[in-house]
């Protein structure tokens, strides 16, 4: 996503992949996933900044993001399906063609 | 595709227990360190933000990390940014734990700061 692109409701979307050893608050179970997005949440200064003492500024999008059980556990799902919401912000989001 | 290895606090889909949705009494111990946090952590402050307090946490080695209560993980942190802001040196830490030790040495009953439930 580029910066200061707006994502609308129902995006798709995949977590990018990586990992980081610095402060990071994109679950690593979601990285890689694809979801759709519920809503934008605002735009706040980049917590991977802030956990340094820098100022993380230009301020982030934050969207909230949700996902399929099935998909994120595959067969390591032991209950039944259920929606898994996240907050993740813009630079961890990609395109997604149909979430798969 | 989900990576390997990830830091301790970043558990989710860990084999784990169910979860533990009692409340729970803060002690005193608990509100002070609360307090702490509030008052370093607050705009006007602004000596550390919660995300600072979140990677000190975070960075703890998993021993201590399970070891620790939550206020307590709280606690490492504070202190750990409390001397990487300059606030206060592990020196003057030590030093001061030192004295209090030996209070309450001298003194059990008459204990400033002492913690009662």
């Amino acid at each position: 996503m580029t910066p200061g692109s707006r994502l609308a409701a129902g995006t798709p979307v995949r977590v990018r992949t990586g990992d980081p050893r610095t402060h990071c608050r994109t679950p690593h179970y979601l990285r890689g996933k694809c979801g759709i997005v519920v809503r934008a949440l605002g735009d706040y200064p980049n917590p991977e900044e802030l956990a340094y003492h820098r100022p993380g500024m230009p301020a982030l999008a934050l969207y909230q993001v949700e996902f399929d059980s099935a998909q994120v556990w595959g067969d390591r799902l032991r209950e039944a399906p259920y929606r898994i919401v996240a907050d993740i912000f813009e630079h961890w989001l990609e395109p997604a063609g149909a979430a798969g | 595709m989900t990576t390997g290895a990830h830091s301790v606090h970043d558990l989710g889909g860990d084999p784990a227990g169910p979860v533990d949705r009692e409340e729970h009494a803060r002690t005193l111990f608990d509100q002070r360190v609360d307090a702490m946090l509030r008052l370093l952590a607050h705009p006007q402050k602004g000596y550390f933000t919660v995300d600072a307090m979140r990677r000190s946490i975070e960075s703890l080695a998993p021993v201590d990390y399970h070891a620790l209560g939550y206020y307590e993980r709280w606690l490492r942190a504070v202190r750990q940014l409390a001397i990487e802001r300059g606030l206060v040196s592990a020196a003057e830490l030590e030093q001061r734990m030192t004295q209090i030790a030996q209070a309450r040495q001298a003194s059990p009953q008459n204990m400033p700061g002492q913690d009662r439930q």
